[in-house]
Order: C-alpha cells, then sequence, then structure tokens
C-alpha cells in the first residue's frame, strides 16, 4: 500500500511538471487543436473508467438477485 | 419503472450522450474575441493608439481585410484611421478623437468592434472611456465623422462564444448548470414516490425514494464543487457567501438531514412515513431557496441580483445543442446509480425482512 502511494505520487507530480512544461513551449495563445484531444481522450478514459465499475455493479446485482430469486 | 431497471438500452444511451456531450463540448472552438484592450480611457480631441489583444484570432493572415471600430451606439460609430497588424492575436489601432462627443455624458463608454474576412466580427463592450471636458451635444452630432460599419463578415462552422473574463471555461456550462437541472428532475422523481408512499404504503416507494434522494444529493454535491472551482478563476474565490452559493448549501444540507432523520427510526414504517413527509418538504423549500432568493438580491451568479441570465443571451444555440443532450445525460445515469441503490436495497431488505418487497 505505501508503494503505491509512492508511486502514485511520482506518477502525478511527473504528468503535472510535463504539461506545465508544455504549455510553456507552445508560447502562443492559439489553443493547439493536439492536445485539446489528449484532453478529451483522458477525460473519455476516466468517464469509461467509471461507467464500467457501473457495469460491474449491475451485473453483480443481477447475479444477487438471480441467487434470491432461486433458492429464496 | 420497475421493469425498466432491468433493461440496459437507456443505460448504454445515457452514456453514449455524455460520451457525445465530453467530446463535443471540449473540441468545438470558441469564437474568436477581444480579450484586452489598452489604453481604456482617454480624452477628447486626441489621438490614440489602441493596442488590442485577440482570442483565436488570425490578424497576421487577415491583413487585407481587417477592419476596426469604435462604436458608441448604432448611430455613432468611428473608424480607425490606422491599422497595424503586429501579430496573429496583436493588432495597433489609431483613431482620431474629435474635440466633441456626441453624447452628454462627461465619461461616455465606446465598445471596439474588429471585422475581419478569416475570423468574422467581434465585439468588446466598455472597451474605451472618453472623457469629455466640455459637453456640447450639438457640436458633437455635427463635428462626428458619422462613419458606417457594414458588410460584417460571417464566421463559418460552428462556435462556442467568447465572453470577457470567462474565456474556454465557458464550456463548464455543460458540467456545472446541467447537473442542477439533472439534480431538479432527480429531486421531482424523489418527491413522486414520497407521495406515492404515503398515498399506499409500498416499502419499494420509500426504497426509490432514498435511492433518489442519494443521487440528487450527489449531483448537488458535484454541482457545488464545480461552481466553487469555477468562482475560483471567475469571481476571484471558491466561496465568497454569494447568496446562490450559500442558499443552494442550505438546500443541499435541508436533504442531507433527511438521511440523519431516517437513521433516527428504528422502526421501519414509521422511517418511510416521516422520511417521506421530510422529503416533500425538502423538495418544497429548494424552490423559493434556489431560484427565487437569489434574483431578490445581489448576486455575482449569473441570473441572479441583476445580472442578465446565462440562459438568454449567452446560451444561443451552438451552445444549446450541447447542453440538452447533457442534462438528458446525467439524468439518465443518475436514474442508474440509483437503480442499482434501490435493487441494493430491496435485497437488503431480503435479507432481513420475513416478507420482502415485490416488485
Amino acid at each position: 500500500m505505501k508503494v503505491q502511494n509512492w508511486i502514485l505520487t511520482a506518477l502525478i507530480f511527473f504528468f503535472t511538471l510535463s504539461s506545465a512544461t508544455a504549455q510553456s513551449n507552445s508560447g502562443d495563445f492559439m489553443r493547439s487543436m493536439g492536445k485539446m484531444y489528449v484532453v478529451v481522450a483522458v477525460i473519455v478514459a476516466v468517464f469509461m473508467g467509471i461507467v464500467l465499475f457501473l457495469v460491474f455493479l449491475d451485473r453483480r446485482l443481477t447475479k444477487i438477485e438471480n441467487q434470491i430469486k432461486d433458492h429464496g | 419503472m420497475d421493469r425498466l431497471i432491468k433493461k440496459n438500452w437507456w443505460k448504454a444511451l445515457g452514456v453514449l450522450i455524455l460520451l457525445y456531450v465530453f467530446v463535443m463540448g471540449m473540441l468545438v472552438p470558441l469564437k474568436p474575441g477581444i480579450t484586452q484592450v489598452t489604453p481604456s480611457a482617454t480624452r477628447t480631441n486626441s489621438q490614440i493608439v489602441l493596442d488590442v489583444q485577440g482570442y483565436n484570432t488570425h490578424f497576421d493572415e487577415a491583413k487585407d481585410t481587417m477592419r476596426i471600430w469604435i462604436k458608441m451606439d448604432d448611430e455613432y460609430i468611428l473608424a480607425a484611421t490606422r491599422i497595424t497588424v503586429k501579430g496573429p492575436t496583436q493588432v495597433e489601432a489609431a483613431f482620431e478623437i474629435p474635440a466633441y462627443l456626441p453624447s452628454d455624458r462627461r465619461v461616455q463608454d465606446f465598445a471596439l468592434v474588429i471585422d475581419n474576412h478569416i475570423d468574422g466580427a467581434a465585439v468588446r463592450p466598455n472597451a474605451l472611456l472618453v472623457t469629455q471636458d466640455s459637453i456640447d451635444l450639438a457640436m458633437g452630432q455635427t463635428v462626428w465623422r458619422s462613419d458606417r460599419m457594414e458588410n460584417l463578415h460571417q464566421l463559418k462552422g460552428i462556435t462556442f462564444p467568447f465572453r470577457n473574463i470567462l474565456g474556454e471555461t465557458i464550456r463548464n456550462t455543460y458540467f456545472h448548470v446541467s447537473l442542477w437541472l439533472a439534480m431538479m428532475i432527480i429531486f421531482t422523481a424523489s418527491m413522486v414516490y414520497s407521495i406515492k408512499y404515503l398515498r399506499k404504503q409500498e416499502r419499494r416507494f420509500d426504497h426509490w425514494a432514498a435511492a433518489l434522494t442519494t443521487v440528487g444529493l450527489l449531483l448537488g454535491g458535484l454541482g457545488l464543487l464545480t461552481g466553487a472551482i469555477w468562482a475560483e478563476y471567475t469571481w476571484g474565490k471558491f466561496w465568497s457567501w454569494d447568496i446562490k452559493q450559500f442558499t443552494t448549501l442550505i438546500a443541499l444540507l435541508i436533504y442531507f438531514a433527511y438521511f440523519v432523520l431516517r437513521r433516527s427510526f428504528p422502526d421501519e414504517a414509521q422511517q418511510a412515513r416521516i422520511s417521506a413527509v421530510y422529503n416533500i418538504f425538502a423538495f418544497v423549500a429548494l424552490i423559493p431557496l434556489i431560484y427565487v432568493l437569489p434574483r431578490l438580491t445581489d448576486s455575482l451568479h449569473p441570473g441572479n441580483g441583476g445580472n442578465p441570465a446565462f440562459g438568454s443571451e449567452d446560451l444561443d444555440s451552438t451552445m444549446r445543442m450541447v447542453f440538452y443532450p447533457a442534462v438528458i445525460g446525467w439524468t439518465l445515469l443518475s436514474c442508474w446509480i440509483a437503480s442499482l441503490l434501490y435493487r441494493t436495497a430491496v435485497i437488503e431488505e431480503h435479507l432481513w425482512d420475513e416478507e420482502p418487497t415485490h416488485d
């Protein structure tokens, strides 16, 4: 658990740093569409992760309900 | 309702709608706009060079078709005498302010309008304040050059509005305002189930009321959080005890107390009955708290306290394309989560009771 926490912290730190440098490199005020696609991909990934978890919960509840129906 | 919870099509629909909202909400570009005009004040009878900064603009590519005006109203417009493009988002415009203004105010505000064939037309209201020491309305009208602002270019393609201070955060409309509307729908459904329970004491109505209230509270909490994050970068602070923030917090606390109330009654029938009554009261309190009170006094929040409503002017047809699906998507997703909570409550009841709830 402790090791996982450190790895997670390191990853977040790394990504924060790299995104900060990426901003200063582009230099102008125009939004670079390439980077925006990355943001969208991240949002979609997070969202699909949550949705897949909901699907898993849904399936688990269905299993329990079927067990109750069969065995009471 | 209960046949529906086993079906999957509406759950998938909610997910797909939200995916569309995320993609469109983030990828559609903002309309080119004007972020800064310096200097912002001058006097009559002067020559001034305004430094104008744009957003999402292409001034350098549109050098030949650049036109800039300062505009008092539809009748009194002054064109720039010289335009120097410094970069894609930087341009200088020289103006000759006459000795008198066609206005009887000491300080008159002007909007700045930019037009070119790539970016279309953009306006920044109150860009320039001109002070006139001697007011002579008649003289002002005579000496005004009366330039025309015609044939403004239309921007091709779908864009979201550009607003001062907001900038890209206008996209938060899809992720903050939509949560509140979805919450209203969910709380309405929860109240309906509470009323149903009071009329016919079926346990499942109580389970639904509790499940929907849980999800509604989740939506409201997220709405408050997203609002605070947005406020930090537009109002200056996460929490400013603004009336809308305050009354919404109270409304959510009232709903939170619903769960505390439930816990305090060990007898299930009593728990269900009292919490149903409380739930109805909580919803009735919601309306004046969130919609009426904030409009009665000063507020930073759009739509309240004298501010123009975010809905009419800023939610234009392009934003509506993403906003209404967002509300539907969040509502469907919330119903899915509520259905999972409901099914859990039914199973729990089966574990503890002699007579389980029949669907």
